[in-house]
């Protein structure tokens, strides 16, 4: 039996607040002190999550489910927080306490080697991206619908992961050969095949 | 005496799998993370904050009609003559009619039509009979500033998808740029180093909201690049034909017969579906060319079985024959997904409560696109490397699209269902410029924020109480709306008059 969302809130939302809160006693324990409540935690999250599918329906249950309790677990993260004394920093130095995350790399470019650089983030992704979505859509077995739809998710995931790797990458010539290639094998085995 | 026996050899610390990535390759990725977010930053906070307004797209329709009729189940008779009646007082033929049924998130009944003139709406009464426009000018303004920046249609859904896509690269890079995921997983420091805090809020809101992050940006991502997708499929594997990608998920075209004919009669086709989906409700009513012997309609008719995608569909031709049958129940994969995808990215699947924690989240998207700018706006300053101008831009930015979107909407409620689209696209550019300009102005980053902090918070508090004094109503929504209004407005005024200068040294947008 479905039951109304509002209803199933609580319980999920105490969950995940639960779940969140187990996870922080772990985080919180020194060494190897914190592995039940590690455990507790996850098991608890995946319950949270899970559960759901049978009172709100077998997909949108779990969605709803991920949508609220992280909504608890950012607000078990917000219960914690820690006020620091304002202080105005001296122009130049970063605060060596303060557990920064590390510094982008430095690294000396040219034009060129930066449009080509976004031209393989943008264009050139795309393309690779989409021969890779149009190859599955063709080469995978099942409902057509299916495959283009599933091959329509990978488009974006593709393209969004070659973006990134992309702009990190030091090796422009390798990304380039890379994405080339993919472009090139994606789209001649789907037009080797054709859609059937 | 020493003693002999030999001290049990401690076994290192075994280090968490992603404090061992290498250095070099977390700062390459963090290179890239910061140029995508850098490049992106304006578009992904306007789709993000738009998005996050967009949710409520529902209420803030019912809140542009706070008198409408409100009903659960219109009769047959009453939906023909509501569309006879919209298609006579639109005066020209029309070539396509939409009927919106109430439903318990927009109890109205509505009827649309589309014609060579453009596309005019009504709301009737029980009877059927039009009592007042349909047009809701501020929901249009903000969906369509979401879906497709008010730009051309092809283009501004490819701009948003490819936004889209950015935003998934970010989360991507942003993951694979914080080996200190776990280890930092509760931190959350506030009111120290500009730099940790935004630092800490920022990814403490990635982290802890990632489903939600990767689950709007590719959905998003998906339904921008559609048109692009489906083209170059069609190009690749269908000899340029798009139209039969689009056949596999839709229903066919009814067969053209452009003779005049009268008004497509509905009741038969009401009373056909008592049969074949007894249990079901009928949300919407699509009509093709419904004053030609051509004529059709395709009727959506929610089912209450739990699915994302529960709607049925079924077409039938102008003498009532069906031709079209597809149940949700029946949805292979593919089509269950496509079904689900609006739900899922706009928030549409689990009721007010889904709404607002959709908002919440998408309020923290909205400030993980601001704070990207600001953490890079303070590197620099730490480095003794300061970008004042680009500072002030970024005040402009953040704090000059809550003020433009506020203008717009009192646009709206003062210039009533009638008032053109375009004078709140107009509004909104306009201050939008501005905000942009106001970078070359002889004033602080903060006091650039602050100016439009301020006239944001007295641009929805006058359109809260605009419209509860002007435009009152029965409709219990409408005032929760109104009161939310003021209650942002309030606190971004409180928020504006609450906060300290900021040292000359700091970077505040």
């Amino acid at each position: 039996m479905v039951i109304a969302p509002l209803l199933a809130a609580p319980p999920i939302i105490g969950g995940g607040a639960l779940a969140a809160w187990m996870l922080r006693r772990a985080w919180r324990a020194r060494g190897d002190e914190g592995g039940g409540w590690r455990w507790g935690g996850w098991l608890v999250l995946i319950a949270t999550i899970a559960l759901p599918a049978w009172w709100l329906g077998p997909a949108r249950g779990p969605f709803i489910a991920v949508t609220l309790a992280s909504v608890a677990g950012l607000a078990v993260v917000a219960s914690g927080v820690t006020i620091k004394t304002a202080r105005a920093r001296r122009e130049g130095k970063s605060g060596g306490d303060d557990s920064l995350a590390p510094e982008p790399l430095d690294r000396p470019t040219t034009r060129w080697r930066s449009i080509l650089r976004w031209s393989l983030a943008g264009p050139i992704g795309m393309i690779a991206a989409m021969a890779v979505g149009i190859c599955y859509a063709v080469w995978v077995p099942g409902e057509p619908q299916t495959r283009l739809l599933i091959g329509g998710l990978i488009v974006p995931v593709v393209w969004g992961g070659a973006m990134a790797w992309t702009l990190a990458d030091n090796r422009i010539i390798r990304a380039t050969a890379v994405l080339g290639g993919t472009a090139l094998a994606g789209f001649g085995l789907a037009i080797l095949k054709g859609f059937g | 005496m020493a003693s002999t026996t030999p001290k049990p050899v401690k076994k290192p610390a075994r280090k968490p799998l992603l404090s061992r990535v290498p250095a070099d390759f977390v700062r390459a990725v963090l290179k890239g993370h910061s140029a995508l977010g850098l490049a992106f930053a304006a578009a992904i906070y306007l789709v993000c904050l738009t998005g996050t307004v967009a949710v409520f797209a529902q209420e803030f329709e019912r809140w542009e009609h706070p008198a409408a009729p409100q009903q659960a189940t219109p009769s047959p008779n009453a939906v023909q003559q509501a569309l006879a009646s919209a298609i006579a007082r639109n005066g020209a033929p029309a070539e396509h009619g939409y009927i919106q049924m109430p439903t318990p998130a927009l109890p109205f009944l509505s009827a649309h039509v589309e014609g060579e003139d453009g596309y005019r709406g009504w709301i009737a009464n029980a009877q059927g009979n039009l009592v007042e426009s349909g047009q809701s000018p501020w929901t249009l303004f903000i969906t369509r500033l979401h879906i497709n920046l008010h730009l051309p249609q092809t283009w501004g859904v490819f701009l948003v998808g490819l936004t889209g896509v950015a935003l998934l690269s970010s989360l991507i890079s942003g993951i694979l740029a914080h080996p200190r995921i776990f280890r930092d997983a509760f931190h959350l420091r506030i009111g120290g180093s500009r730099r940790l805090q935004e630092a800490d809020l920022h990814n403490r809101l990635g982290v802890w909201a990632l489903p939600f992050h990767v689950l709007v940006s590719l959905s998003g991502a998906l339904l921008g690049l559609t048109t692009l997708i489906v083209g170059v499929l069609g190009m690749a594997l269908f000899q340029g034909d798009v139209g039969k990608v689009y056949e596999l998920f839709l229903p066919a075209e009814p067969i053209d017969d452009p003779r005049p004919a009268p008004t497509i009669d509905l009741v038969p086709m009401f009373a056909q579906l008592q049969t074949i989906a007894p249990d079901g409700r009928i949300t919407l009513v699509q009509l093709e060319h419904p004053g030609e012997m051509g004529g059709a309609a395709l009727f959506q008719v929610e089912q209450d079985n739990g699915r994302l995608g529960n709607t049925d569909s079924f077409a039938f031709r102008r003498d009532g024959t069906l031709y079209y049958d597809a149940r949700s129940a029946d949805n292979n994969l593919g089509e269950a997904i496509l079904a689900s995808l609006g739900k899922l990215h706009f928030g549409w699947f689990g009721g007010g409560i889904i709404k607002i924690a959709y908002a919440l989240l998408g309020l923290g998207l909205t400030y993980l696109a601001s704070s990207g700018v600001t953490i890079w706006l303070a590197r620099r300053r730490d480095k003794r490397n300061a970008a004042p101008g680009w500072e002030k831009l970024w005040a402009g930015t953040v704090w000059g699209q809550p003020a433009a979107l506020a203008a717009a909407a009192l646009a709206g409620v003062v210039g009533g269902a009638e008032t053109p689209v375009s004078v709140l696209i107009g509004l909104w550019g306009a201050i939008t410029v501005v905000s942009l300009c106001s970078a070359a102005l002889p004033a602080s980053a903060a006091q650039i924020g602050r100016g439009f902090q301020w006239l944001s918070a007295v641009l929805l508090i006058a359109t809260a109480l605009f419209h509860a004094f002007a435009l009152p109503g029965s409709d219990p929504i409408a005032w929760i709306v109104d009161l939310s209004l003021f209650a942002i407005g309030v606190t971004i005024g409180w928020w504006a008059y609450s906060r300290k200068p900021a040292p000359a040294n700091q970077a505040v947008p």
